[in-house]
């Protein structure tokens, strides 16, 4: 039995899947600012803060990293409301995603951080510098320009892990293809067209990080 | 109808961990064979293979998984064969494995001096052979903390094959929580189970990592 | 009180016992020289001066300030003395400038322009007043560890502390920096250098420590040090080295 493939169905819902994207784009957007700034506040506290913070940083890093974000998410999902906080899907998909990508950030910056040269915080040391001015100026840009490669991949497999998201009904894109897809029918050439979407989008993120990085190491 | 949970639901939600299992070693199965492949031709000297190789990782890393699994479970109905949900699933993840451990695989063979290449070669061995006899066995010590840690990315992502209908333990814990409406005591089950059985091995594989730091 | 004072120091790694017992008074525009065997612990006697390193009996004081001493504002004492390492350690993400003006800024509080002035002179007093926009990476051994002299020199300190910083040079490199350490010296800085370079030592040197196993084996001028060494474990060093 042929099969008489049909995109014009997808394309004419073709504004549905640009809400989608819109949303996955702003999905990836607020999760990678949120999720840097918590991960970078976990990885210093992993590597300068006292004892029992310390291991409260690993935990979470660990709990996060060997479990599955679909799960992650719905726990996020149905705990708020248990414990009284009622929030849009939207928000909720961006403080689980949010809170994902921070583990795994952390642990990218933790390694940057500690690979840092012991001479090089000497140096900082001997000069007089705070702990708080090393960090700043003598271990946090060496740290971040050393791991960028590894937090730019991070940032990617973020944005492709939005999908996810669908899960929760959040109205990303995955989701407005699921969505076309029941009431087309026309199921592979859905996921065909967001397939493709996808990989468009992760081309241009990787341009987009390539040219930040050119523009913020600057040498 | 709505019943309350008991104690056999962690039951079903342990029991259900073996089709997790299950469903990882099968995509290990197919992934690993055509993750050699792709690491074998990206390290060729001709360019165009090496450029397959690169574009077939760039293609399966660039691809949400979800969009993988609906592909294959969509795809094979058009071409006439009726695919169950497990072989569907285990398709699309041997597809996934093979694009990330392709590309670790090739690192790890890259990071080979070339010394090698040239020693074994001048003995007049074939590509084939040589990596066969020489490179991979040592590519072998480079490689294996990154896939034991891919390993547990594995079976994290196992719980994506919930999503076409294949009763894992999140699709197990997905039932669950509609039957009683505890979904949250649920989903906290099932993520300690999944964390029980992935944290051991992460573990393992910073082991790993570290001796092999050790010993260069 | 001298300027430098080190009493019964005695320090430990582990087990092994680094530092025996040392007594050392420098007092203000002294040159101080030490040599010796690795493992004799001239480094970690530098790094004890300035806290790099703790010591696990006897008292470190400088200018009055007791270096061990666990509430001691060390921060403040390290603005004043300067350290020079082997290794230059510049920071790879600044230029020379930068390397150079960030103390003056956040330890001293300084302004820009002051900053920039003490930048400016400390380049030109190691000669690399034209180098001030570069890169750590774009300068040859000689050039960075005169930078990371400069980097100290704008501190203004009281004391320079040198741990073998030619010891990592290619030795057509190593002329001028010591060039640069003999002017200092010449400027009447306090300076205690652990080197290898005993032409200079003999030089420059107002006195030089013959430190081993731990211990300062023999001090004295320049002279009687290298011309007439008392002790046996002296007279093999200087006959290895001088060779």
């Amino acid at each position: 039995m042929a099969y008489t493939f049909n995109f014009r169905d997808v394309f004419a819902a073709k504004d549905a899947l640009l809400d989608g994207l819109g949303l996955t784009l702003q999905l990836t957007a607020t999760t990678i600012v949120f999720g840097f700034i918590i991960g970078l506040g976990v990885a210093a506290t992993a590597v300068y803060g006292p004892r029992w913070a310390r291991r409260a940083a690993h935990a979470y890093v660990e709990v996060i990293r060997n479990t599955p974000l679909i799960v992650q998410l719905f726990i996020v999902f149905f705990g708020l409301p248990s414990i009284g906080i009622k929030l849009d899907v939207i928000t909720v998909a961006t403080i689980g995603l949010a809170i994902n990508l921070a583990a795994y950030a952390a642990e990218i910056i933790r390694a940057g951080i500690e690979s840092i040269p012991r001479s090089q915080v000497e140096a900082g040391v001997s000069l007089g510098f705070t702990r708080a001015q090393i960090f700043r100026h003598v271990v946090l840009i060496p740290a971040l320009r050393n791991v960028y490669p590894s937090l730019m991949s991070q940032f990617i497999l973020l944005m492709l892990a939005t999908s996810v998201a669908s899960q929760i009904a959040a109205p990303e894109l995955f989701y407005a293809g699921s969505i076309i897809q029941s009431r087309t029918y026309r199921d592979f050439e859905v996921y065909t067209v967001i397939a493709i979407a996808y990989l468009v989008l992760t081309v241009c993120l990787r341009l987009l990080f390539g040219a930040v990085h050119r523009l913020a190491f600057r040498r | 109808m709505i019943r309350d949970l008991s104690w056999i639901d962690p039951v079903y939600l342990v029991f259900a961990l073996r089709w997790t299992i299950g469903l990882t070693v099968l995509a290990l199965l197919g992934g690993a064979p055509l993750g050699l492949l792709v690491a074998a031709i990206g390290n060729t000297k001709r360019p165009a293979m090496r450029w397959l190789a690169q574009g077939y990782v760039g293609i399966v890393q660039g691809v949400p998984l979800l969009a993988w699994l609906f592909l294959f479970f969509f795809g094979f109905p058009i071409m006439g064969v009726e695919v169950p949900a497990w072989l569907a699933a285990s398709i699309a993840l041997s597809v996934y494995a093979s694009g990330f451990l392709g590309e670790i695989w090739r690192g790890a063979i890259k990071s080979i001096p070339r010394t090698q290449w040239e020693a074994s070669g001048s003995i007049g061995m074939s590509y084939a052979e040589q990596l066969r006899h020489v490179i991979i066995p040592q590519a072998v010590r480079i490689a294996t903390p990154p896939t034991v840690g891919f390993v547990v990315q594995l079976i994290k992502n196992t719980s994506l094959a919930s999503v076409i209908g294949f009763v894992e333990l999140t699709r197990e814990g997905q039932m669950t929580a509609a039957a009683t409406l505890a979904q949250l005591p649920v989903y906290l089950m099932v993520g300690t189970l999944y964390f029980i059985l992935c944290y051991p091995i992460t573990v393992y594989s910073r082991t790993l990592e570290r001796r092999l730091r050790g010993v260069r | 009180m001298a300027f430098v004072e080190l009493r019964s120091i005695t320090k430990k790694f582990g087990d092994h016992v680094v530092l025996r017992d040392i007594d050392l008074a420098v007092e203000k525009g002294e040159v101080i020289a030490i040599i010796g065997r690795s493992g004799s612990g001239k480094s970690t006697l530098l790094r004890c001066v300035n806290g790099l390193e703790g010591v696990d009996a006897g008292d470190v004081v400088v200018d009055g300030v007791r270096v061990n001493d666990a509430k001691a504002d060390l921060r403040a004492l390290r603005a004043r003395i300067g350290f020079v390492f082997q290794g230059y350690n510049l920071f790879p993400h600044l230029t020379v400038e930068r390397n150079i003006t960030l103390g003056p800024l956040i330890v001293k509080h300084v302004g820009r322009e002051e900053a920039s002035r003490l930048a400016r002179d400390a380049l030109r007093r190691v000669g690399l007043a034209d180098k001030a926009h570069a890169y750590a990476d774009q300068l040859s051994g000689g050039q960075q560890q005169r930078v990371a002299i400069a980097r100290s020199l704008a501190m203004s300190p009281m004391l320079m502390l040198f741990d073998e910083i030619t010891s990592a040079l290619d030795p057509e490199l190593v002329g001028e920096v010591l060039r640069v350490l003999e002017a200092m010296a010449r400027d009447g800085m306090t300076m205690l250098l652990v080197t290898h370079e005993m032409n200079f030592a003999r030089r420059v040197a107002s006195r030089v420590l013959f430190m081993h196993d731990g211990r300062i084996w023999e001090q004295g001028p320049a002279t009687d040090i290298f011309e007439a060494p008392r002790t046996d474990e002296l007279q093999n060093f200087l006959g290895a080295v001088l060779n």
